[in-house]
């Protein structure tokens, strides 16, 4: 291929260069964020939450992005998924397991919303509002009729390793390690879960069944010509998303040490903003890439939120407000970038 | 091949804007048969096609195809046999996906979707092949995504793509209309070649007097929902142009050609 051609065959011409440019901009991203949370003084417990809330971000990036199907249920999903875990936890199940439970609950949200859009025909906005509306009761009951199941005392997967953890950081590092060590076992134990779901899913987009999610999105007249059912897609897209988000309230719930049918409030925009804030600052273009790019984004979300809070020194009571903020800026910048553009270009 | 008896569908019905799309109609296709379909703007041309492909359910009659009756059955199972082209060539194939995605999910067709690799390193050559055919130098840009071609080259993957899984019949929506001369002429070649080659039924939709003299065996001219006259054997060897349009305008009211069908 001559070298001039990467104009007419711009895809030739990403290959392995974009390959290596996205690499780069996620290492300057971690290298900033470093800096950020050092000088800021962000404690590094940001991190862990963002990790515990990343794969919401990977839900709506699944449902938004990869099925064009507008879903709110992500606020359903998480409570559920999280009073799941909670209540088997606290009646001696392994957190392995409660996790995985957590998933098929947050997956039968999903599988609610999908049927009530082909069923009914309402769209996916109405569909998933239904849903969410619906989930607050079902969550409440799942807990036994308590707003709130607390797990003092119960084996999670981040108080099953604390103390081993916290002995062995002391006796490598000092004293000084102590106050972090469970901030440091979350980072890590999330992490890991986070690193292996993005791995399973990466490998389900590149199935056949995962190659027909993807194009129902962008062309369901054609998934219907070639034969297959895009209902069934639309199915399996919204329950594998949904599942995630269930996971990612299980995680958070053994993080806060108890679940609370009010968590999944405002998640939606908080999942959004993660998705823009991957692919502004990270570009990303191949399916691994985006995917990545979605549990960074709320990575970074977590971390910007967690750093206005001790930089203004605000009470916990304005959280909502301020993640209202901080979301409104990651939508709203790229827009008036654009707009700012378009006024030079007619201006000069 | 394909049979419709007596089908009929309506659409808004019992309001005032209902429309007879279809009236009863009747129409017979023979196996390796090739059938352009031609007539004004709501002839009900593409109500047909959506009443065979599914996406419209008959109201009345029944529908065969291969010897099975699919009246009821889903737009998603009939296409296991049925190939479609669009009029728009951003309908058959999917953006945001690589040529070789495309063609990969294609080649699903007639079998369940599972968790084999989508992309399989297998099934290239036989990609390579089908596109090289073309002679558009598609073969060179498998992972090149689909939203970066022109419209000539959609319609020519989308012909591959539609004829790729072997299907019974092949239904063609006008789908050069949208394309220049040149890559109309090209997309028509590549659809007799794959038409021979597979041994396909067809039946397409033409806004172009031209083509269907040109193409086919047989020539239908619906109007109003109904099919007013067919030319087949002999006397469609010899049509022209200039016969359709004359038996056009004999057929009276109610019959308008295009300015754009007279001058194709």
């Amino acid at each position: 291929m001559a070298v001039n051609s990467s104009a007419a065959e711009p895809q030739q011409a990403r290959g392995s260069n974009i390959l290596g440019d996205f690499f780069l901009r996620v290492i300057v991203l971690t290298i900033v964020i470093a800096a950020f949370m050092r000088f800021g003084n962000v404690n590094i417990g940001a991190i862990g939450q963002g990790l515990g809330y990343a794969l919401a971000g990977v839900t709506v990036f699944l449902t938004f992005r990869v099925l064009g199907f507008v879903d709110l249920t992500v606020d359903g999903a998480f409570p559920i998924g999280g009073a799941v875990c909670a209540v088997l936890i606290f009646g001696g199940v392994r957190a392995e397991i409660a996790i995985l439970a957590a998933f098929v609950a947050g997956a039968l949200t999903g599988l609610a919303t999908a049927l009530i859009d082909i069923l009914f025909k309402i769209e996916g906005l109405l569909a998933s509002i239904i849903v969410i509306t619906g989930a607050y009761t079902v969550t409440l009951h799942i807990m036994g009729g308590k707003s709130n199941v607390p797990l003092l005392g119960k084996e999670t997967l981040i108080s099953r390793h604390s103390r081993d953890f916290r002995n062995w950081l002391v006796e490598q590092f000092g004293d000084q390690m102590r106050r972090q060590s469970t901030n440091l076992l979350e980072i890590m134990i999330f992490g890991l879960v986070v690193i292996v779901v993005l791995v399973i899913l990466y490998w389900f987009l590149r199935t056949e069944i995962g190659l027909a999610i993807r194009a129902t999105g962008k062309n369901d007249q054609m998934v219907r010509a070639t034969g297959l059912n895009h209902h069934l897609m639309i199915i399996i897209g919204l329950m594998v998303a949904n599942g995630l988000t269930g996971l990612a309230g299980s995680m958070v719930v053994q993080q806060f040490g108890f679940a609370d049918v009010s968590l999944g409030f405002g998640l939606i925009i908080r999942g959004l903003a993660a998705v823009i804030i991957g692919e502004v600052l990270l570009r990303p273009r191949t399916v691994g890439q985006l995917l990545i790019a979605a549990a960074a984004g709320m990575l970074v979300f977590d971390i910007s939120r967690a750093w206005i809070f001790s930089a203004l020194d605000l009470p916990t009571t304005d959280i909502q407000l301020v993640s209202a903020l901080v979301v409104l800026a990651a939508l709203g910048t790229p827009r008036l970038y654009d707009q700012w553009q378009s006024y030079r270009q007619r201006h000069n | 091949m394909l049979r419709l008896d007596n089908v009929s569908v309506t659409f808004n019905a019992g309001t005032p804007n209902e429309v007879r799309a279809l009236q009863n109609l009747s129409l017979f296709v023979e196996d390796g048969e090739f059938v352009t379909v031609i007539g004004s703007n709501g002839a009900g041309k593409s109500t047909l096609f959506n009443v065979v492909s599914g996406a419209v359910h008959a109201d009345s009659g029944r529908i065969e195809l291969d010897g099975e009756d699919i009246t009821i059955s889903p737009e998603y199972q009939r296409s296991h046999d049925i190939g479609r082209v669009f009029q728009d060539p951003r309908l058959g194939t999917c953006p945001g996906l690589t040529i070789r995605e495309n063609l990969s999910l294609a080649a699903i067709h007639g079998r369940r979707a599972g968790f084999r690799r989508d992309v399989k390193k297998a099934e290239e050559s036989w990609f390579i092949e089908q596109l090289e055919r073309q002679r558009l130098g598609l073969e060179h840009r498998l992972d090149a995504d689909v939203a970066l071609l022109s419209g000539g080259q959609r319609q020519a993957i989308t012909l591959v793509m539609a004829t790729l899984a072997k299907p019974k019949l092949l239904l063609l929506d006008e789908h050069t209309a949208a394309l220049d001369p040149n890559a109309a002429e090209q997309v028509i070649s590549l659809t007799q070649e794959l038409a021979e080659a597979n041994d396909l039924s067809v039946v397409m939709i033409t806004h172009s007097m031209q083509q269907a003299c040109d193409l086919g065996d047989r020539v239908i001219m619906m109007n109003q929902g109904k099919i007013e006259f067919e030319i087949s054997g002999e006397e469609r060897e010899n049509l022209t142009p200039a016969d359709l349009i004359e038996r056009f305008h004999s057929l009276g009211s109610g019959a308008e050609l295009s300015d754009r069908q007279l001058l194709a």
